[in-house]
């Protein structure tokens, strides 16, 4: 709906709470900048190569190293008589993906925003340490954060923020940039207010169902991920003291197990040799045979290798259920706003019809006291007549833009999920057709191997 | 007569063995006596200088029959042309008496050979008998490795004895026992085979086997005889026993901890496969591929199980006896030196007499024991050669089943997870149809 038009009326609806006046100017500034950027982002390569460190001084003014990443971007349709133009790049580190990503979330609520991944070594894969600094883990972190990427620019709301666009485009300046937009002052007000408990009288059925499922498949992902605090990992051989206390993991421990059976065959290669060396008539074919054994021990590194590809595509999905959720709760706020605002506007007409009746049906403290110390004067009751009055026509323009928000979001809302709900199932059923074709392709070498062993074993 | 000829021979009527008509060769064959028979006609000195230097005693020359039987048996299609006498063990049947229970197997001997007075045989016997024959023939034959059996006490809180599994392992290590002493040269005549394998009641007289196994013994552990220079291929062969034997070790703790992992393996797939099953029932699209996953899951962990037993139902037992079969060719290997020892030993004490009488002759238990020494050595190195190609065979068998069963177990795999990718995109072009059709 939204990605053709580049339409303005996305980037109003999220800023309700600005003025007029920065609604206009916000108009102006988005049409003069949509026409530059929104075609060229849905042409553009993106892509996170290298990663470095850095060393400077944090928040706290004391010394840090820390990692950076190359973003590189270049117009697809740059590639003219066969040259390719050198890619434009900047740098940026994990807190300022992690920024673009509080603000894309506050300024679009009703959007389900990819994840970033991890930020500290959490979920670890078989191998060693938790530590950020760790070469395969600032690998992976790499290609999350290009997916990420990749992920923003393919949504037809996101695409178009300008917000998006200067983060790939231009290093400096690009945070005090976003602090400009005052998103922060929103992200706190909206937190505080998701954080508070309350209760929405007439929830939307198909949010609380929404809501259901991404609980669900969170449970199940974390399940085959089993992603759970444990407190002894006797069955996990990670090194690193520290995984102690981590995540047990559930993909992890079937690649664990599955490593150890292809390692110990490797011990067969070692024995054969020594053996073959006794041997006369048997020695070549056991010595040959033993190095097939070599062979398929060595072969479980690339196995585990696409095992943890596999794991990583249902990490995502299993973050992207907090972004679900996000989504949902947020509506219930804005529903709850709205009942909010139409409670407040009831009780204020309800308060007029006494007034005017001189009924009172409700308990006040007013009522009594005029009760008790005479009524007021005819003059007074104007006054108080009039300022009800007001009160009750800003009220119903509080609920019109309530409701009209409501709707609005609930229809932005929804086709933004029917949209990640195809993504989903696309990826989903990519990723396990994948993986079906990579144990394909485990089986039929195993099935090698082994036949080439045996011919060696025959000729013994 | 030498020593060296069972006993057995002169009691049981068979004929003796430079009349037989040995089973590997034609009638017209130039079977010479055995080098016993041959050896006596040498001088003793000759005997005495090659037996000090410790050099090889060479008693396989050509024309001797043990060396054309060894020629004979390593070639492979001869074997089974020739072999008159095939021995199977099957069928475990449980007894239940009053005093204890017991299985017993079944028996069945086919033959075309003249000592068996039928072609045919079923009987059935239990443990217990495959021990008593044995045992005769260790006593009767001393001279030869008699191959082993299984293990003969089980700890009974830790091992069912009645379990399928146990009996069946067992049934094929008896079943292998008794082909290899058939396929021997010489136990195979042994009248004890002949009875065990006939005979209606086998009549074991323990006793009296007991009584005679310890003369035996006793003759051929002698104590205090030092050795003084092995044979340099008994050496070789002892010390090829100890470093095959370590080799097996290794092996069979490698196997263990292969079937350890594979089954901690399996326990971890057994949980996992049935989260896909949870994860289809919340989803649309996406329930057909998950539940496919997860029944291939199943498969897998069907076909991991599988292959576990078969490792260890196959790969162990037949790994274990062979260790079993080492020591028993090391309790040979060790009685040849004792036998040579007291040679050693009984012509120095002639050659010290010699020299206070010299006009006196040697006396004949010192030419007693150099016969049985030859004879030992002669039969030792037809054994230990025949030994060697079982052992070839029998590993080159053991390896390419364990290469058999793993091969299995991907095609099963392979076979699953085929059918899954099938589903899926069968089942996605079904979708896409019907979305057209809609």
């Amino acid at each position: 709906m939204m990605a053709d038009s580049g339409s303005e009326e996305i980037a109003v609806i999220g800023n309700t709470d600005l003025t007029s006046a920065e609604l206009e100017n916000n108009i102006k500034n988005t049409m003069v900048e949509i026409e530059k950027w929104t075609s060229v982002l849905r042409k553009m390569e993106i892509s996170v190569g290298e990663a470095e460190k850095r060393t400077g001084k944090n928040t706290v003014n004391m010394q840090e190293i820390y990692t950076v990443y190359l973003i590189e971007t270049r117009p697809v349709d740059a590639v003219t008589e066969g040259i390719i133009p050198a890619p434009d790049s900047l740098w940026r580190r994990y807190s300022e993906f992690e920024l673009l990503r509080n603000y894309l979330l506050v300024t679009y609520p009703f959007v389900v925003v990819a994840p970033l991944p991890e930020k500290r070594a959490e979920i670890v894969w078989h191998k060693l340490s938790a530590d950020n600094m760790d070469p395969d883990f600032v690998e992976r972190r790499r290609v999350g954060l290009e997916n990420f990427l990749l992920r923003l620019a393919s949504h037809p709301v996101l695409c178009n923020d300008k917000i998006f666009y200067i983060f790939l485009t231009e290093e400096k300046g690009w945070k005090e940039m976003v602090y400009e937009t005052g998103f922060q002052a929103k992200a706190d007000s909206r937190l505080k207010a998701m954080n508070a408990a309350f209760r929405v009288k007439n929830p939307d059925k198909r949010f609380t169902e929404l809501k259901h499922y991404s609980d669900e498949l969170q449970t199940v992902v974390s399940q085959l991920l089993r992603v759970r605090a444990c407190r002894n990992s006797q069955n996990i051989k990670i090194e690193a003291a520290e995984s102690k206390k981590l995540c047990k993991i559930f993909l992890q421990r079937v690649a664990d197990r599955l490593y150890g059976v292809y390692k110990v065959h490797g011990n067969y290669g070692r024995v054969f040799s020594e053996w073959s060396a006794i041997e006369k008539e048997m020695g070549d074919g056991l010595q040959s045979a033993g190095h097939h054994m070599d062979a398929y021990a060595a072969s479980v590194d690339d196995i585990l290798e696409e095992e943890e590809h596999y794991a990583d595509q249902l990490k995502e999905y299993l973050f992207y259920t907090e972004a679900l959720r996000a989504v949902c709760r947020k509506h219930e706020l804005t529903q709850f706003e709205l009942e909010m605002a139409a409670q407040d506007l009831a009780s204020k007409k309800q308060q007029k019809e006494e007034l005017v009746t001189g009924t009172v049906r409700t308990f006040s403290l007013k009522g009594m006291t005029s009760k008790l110390f005479g009524q007021e004067t005819a003059e007074q009751r104007e006054v108080k007549l009039q300022v009800l009055e007001q009160q009750i026509e800003e009220g119903e323009e509080a609920v019109k833009e309530k409701n009209a928000e409501s709707d609005e979001f609930v229809k932005t809302a929804w086709i933004d999920i029917e949209h990640f709900k195809d993504q989903k199932d696309r990826d989903l059923k990519e990723a396990l057709i994948s993986y079906a074709i990579m144990q394909i392709s485990r089986c039929k070498k195993g099935i090698q191997v082994w036949t080439n062993a045996k011919e060696c074993f025959n000729k013994m | 007569m030498s020593a060296c000829t069972p006993k057995s021979l002169a009691s049981s009527g068979q004929k003796p063995i430079q009349e037989m008509c040995h089973p590997l060769g034609a009638e017209e064959a130039v079977l010479t006596p055995s080098p016993d028979v041959r050896n006596l006609t040498s001088s003793i000195g000759e005997k005495d200088q090659i037996l000090t230097n410790g050099t090889p005693v060479e008693t396989s020359s050509p024309s001797s029959s043990s060396s054309l039987l060894n020629r004979l048996q390593l070639d492979d299609d001869l074997d089974g042309e020739t072999r008159d006498l095939f021995v199977t063990v099957d069928d475990p049947k449980k007894h239940v008496s009053t005093m204890e229970t017991y299985i017993t197997y079944r028996v069945v001997t086919k033959t075309t050979r003249v000592e068996f007075d039928l072609p045919e045989y079923t009987v059935r016997r239990r443990y217990q008998d495959f021990d008593w024959l044995r045992t005769k023939l260790e006593d009767s034959q001393p001279t030869h490795l008699i191959p082993p059996l299984p293990e003969k006490f089980v700890m009974k809180g830790v091992v069912d004895r009645f379990s399928e599994e146990f009996v069946e392992t067992r049934r094929k290590a008896l079943d292998k026992f008794l082909k290899r002493v058939a396929d021997h040269p010489v136990l195979s005549f042994n009248e004890h085979l002949n009875s065990f394998l006939s005979a209606k009641d086998l009549n074991k007289r323990q006793g009296l086997a007991l009584l005679s196994k310890m003369g035996e013994s006793v003759k051929y552990v002698t104590g205090g005889y030092k050795l003084r220079g092995r044979p340099v291929e008994f050496s070789a062969m002892g010390d090829y026993l100890d470093m095959f034997t370590q080799k097996l070790g290794t092996i069979d703790r490698i196997a263990q901890r292969i079937i350890k992992e594979q089954s901690e393996y399996l326990a971890e797939l057994k949980e996992y496969g049935p989260v896909y099953t949870t994860w289809a029932a919340s989803e649309v699209e996406l329930q057909g591929p998950l539940e496919g996953v997860a029944s291939c899951m199943a498969n897998c962990s069907i076909a991991l199980d599988e292959l576990t037993q078969d490792m260890s139902g196959d790969f162990l037992p037949v790994l274990r006896e062979y260790v079993l079969y080492i020591e028993s060719m090391k309790a040979v290997l060790k009685k040849r030196d004792n036998v040579q020892a007291e040679y050693e030993a009984k012509r120095e004490a002639a050659a010290l007499r010699k020299e206070e009488r010299p006009t006196a002759k040697v006396p004949t238990d010192v030419e007693k024991c150099q016969d049985r020494v030859e004879c030992f050595n002669a039969d030792l190195k037809s054994d230990w050669d025949q030994w060697q190609n079982n052992k070839t065979q029998d590993f080159r068998q053991l390896l390419t089943g364990m290469a058999d069963h793993n091969i299995q177990y991907y095609e099963k795999c392979l076979a699953a997870w085929d059918l899954c990718v099938f589903q899926f995109l069968t089942g996605h072009l079904h979708r896409r149809q019907k979305s057209e059709e809609d």
